[in-house]
């Protein structure tokens, strides 16, 4: 399953698992690949369940918070779920600044998360 | 291998070929069987084409066969050593083998005249300052002319060719050159017109932030603004709302470059004093009073009014304050922005005030939240966007809250001015030798009664 360059894909049961590959989420070029992927990987799931892991996310821009905005509510809209996990305090601060980590479900790990989901 | 290529070619055109590998091999067969015409390369292993050559011509069984030397000619003391060898043709290397035919040909129709031998004379020659005797018949000289110019017409004519093929190849590469020249000035002319457009937009952006000389009864302002690229989605101002209240706010759009600054300008729109139809701050009474939003309010409209079908990803963070000035108070909301920081006149450390709420354009349908804050006479205020803050320094280390309240902290003795130009400074300094990611933007207060 793993196509894409930017995010490795997994399932387990029916939560769509995505990790994201890069160190740093800065530049546009990268996010509109990642909203592509995202898209391609969702395409036409209804009510996805998806957890979003950050392990490898050292910086990422506030326009990737933009991006989660969207798929939070893309999947919302859709009765679906969008869970994170794995976020390091660096980046955690970016959602804490902005007051997002109130919006979105952040969880400290991946089995701790994949356990909220039923 | 260019003896059995040349063998299959010759027994194609109808000949009976036989070939030996050197020239003493090739005599000892000739001699066993004479042949009608003898082809031999110059460049040989044990005897050389002029060896053979010369021993074929001076045996009386053979002298009469044709020879015919496959040269390369890069010298011409190679025509020299060939006439004296006796050869009676040269074929210039590389040939078509329809020529080597068509000499082959000629020299079969017109049998040696043996008895030449008797006439041949020794010849003086003189060629790049060397003398050479050369002995050879008139039949032989004469045909060793002829093919030697034909060797030439064939050059020439193959240097024709080539020449023409050189040529259109010219034409080719000019043409290509006049059509990226003319692409080149086109990337000029396009890259011209956006530098104009985008300073164009900066002059725009420029109209958002206050003005040069901003001057309001009991208040200190200090400000400063530096995009990383040449548009922003920062912005900053500060002005009178009515008679007694002072409206200020930092605005920071997500990203950079061209969208940014398009939100960043039409969010502008909406923050203006001037009573308007897109005013959020100010509206007009039907008594002609005017009357002044709260910024909770502004907050929540701004968000509905950014609100799209589908979120395109954009959105901002906002600190909107409306500072009473006759009293000290100030109200505030934030759409997910940096606290602001107070520095007390009375020498406390500095303090973090925010609000909750969500950045603006982000969250439908969201209400936000107003906090107050009392200033003591001489207080000042600090708004700023996450550039600040948020500035990484070459190890990727933020400079921080903490550095960040020290920073402004440390400037409290000197003029607002002074300490606002200060946190800039530190910034930047932090962030050497790469400087700022993010733009920066810094808005200092001090309220003096």
């Amino acid at each position: 399953m793993d196509q894409f360059r930017r995010i490795q894909t997994g399932k387990k049961g029916d939560i769509f698992m995505v990790l994201f590959k890069d160190k740093k989420i800065l530049d546009d070029t990268m996010l509109d690949e990642i909203r592509t992927e995202m898209a391609q990987l969702l395409g036409k799931a209804s009510g996805p369940d998806v957890l979003l892991d950050f392990s490898n996310v050292e910086f990422m821009s506030s326009a990737m918070l933009g991006l989660l905005g969207q798929l939070h509510r893309k999947i919302s809209a859709g009765q679906g779920r969008l869970k994170m996990c794995s976020i390091r305090p660096e980046i955690f601060q970016v959602f804490k600044l902005t007051n997002l980590d109130k919006l979105f479900s952040i969880h400290k790990d991946a089995p701790t998360a994949l356990a909220t989901f039923t | 291998m260019q003896a059995r290529i040349l063998q299959k070619r010759l027994a194609d055109a109808g000949h009976t070929v036989r070939w030996a590998e050197n020239g003493a091999l090739a005599l000892e067969m000739a001699r066993e069987r004479r042949p009608d015409i003898i082809i031999s390369d110059i460049e040989m292993p044990v005897a050389t084409g002029y060896d053979f050559c010369k021993a074929v011509k001076t045996d009386s069984a053979l002298r009469t066969v044709p020879f015919i030397l496959l040269s390369t000619l890069s010298d011409p003391i190679d025509i020299i050593r060939g006439l004296d060898a006796g050869a009676d043709n040269y074929v210039t290397k590389p040939y078509e083998p329809d020529y080597l035919l068509a000499r082959m040909q000629a020299l079969l129709a017109t049998p040696l005249d043996g008895s030449d031998d008797a006439t041949a004379a020794t010849l003086e020659v003189s060629l790049a300052g060397q003398k050479f005797k050369v002995k050879a018949g008139r039949q032989q000289v004469l045909n060793l002319l002829v093919s030697t110019f034909e060797n030439a017409v064939s050059k020439n004519q193959e240097l024709v060719v080539a020449n023409q093929e050189l040529s259109v190849a010219r034409d080719s590469l000019q043409k290509t050159n006049e059509e990226l020249v003319t692409l080149n000035s086109e990337i000029s002319r396009i890259n011209a017109q956006m530098i104009r457009d985008l300073e164009a937009a900066a002059k725009v952006q420029r109209s958002l932030l206050p003005a040069a000389d901003v001057n309001l009864p009991a208040l200190d302002v200090a400000w400063r603004y530096v995009p990383c690229q040449s548009l922003a989605g920062d912005f900053l101002n500060i002005f009178p709302l009515d008679e007694e209240r002072v409206g200020l706010f930092v605005v920071d759009v997500s990203g950079h470059g061209v969208p940014s600054s398009l939100m960043a300008v039409t969010v502008g729109r909406f923050l203006t004093p001037k009573v308007s139809d897109s005013s959020l701050l100010v509206r007009q009474a039907p008594d002609g009073r005017v009357v002044v939003a709260s910024p909770a309010d502004v907050a929540t409209q701004l968000n509905r009014l950014f609100q799209a079908d589908e979120f395109s990803g954009l959105y901002f963070t906002m600190l909107y304050g409306v500072l009473h000035v006759p009293s000290g108070r100030l109200d505030y909301a934030s759409g997910g922005h940096p606290a602001l920081v107070r520095i007390p006149a009375g020498g406390g450390p500095p303090e973090f005030h925010g609000a909750e709420g969500f950045p603006i354009a982000f969250v439908p349908e969201v209400e936000y939240e107003q906090r107050s804050l009392q200033l003591q006479p001489g207080d000042r205020i600090y708004l700023y966007s996450d550039g600040v803050p948020e500035a990484m320094d070459k190890d990727q280390e933020p400079y921080g809250d903490d550095k960040m309240a020290a920073c402004i902290a440390g400037g409290r003795a000197g003029p607002l001015d002074q300490s606002v130009a200060g946190l800039l400074e530190a910034v930047e300094e932090w962030c050497r030798p790469a400087g700022p990611l993010d733009d920066v933007t810094i808005l200092g207060v001090e309220w003096k009664p």
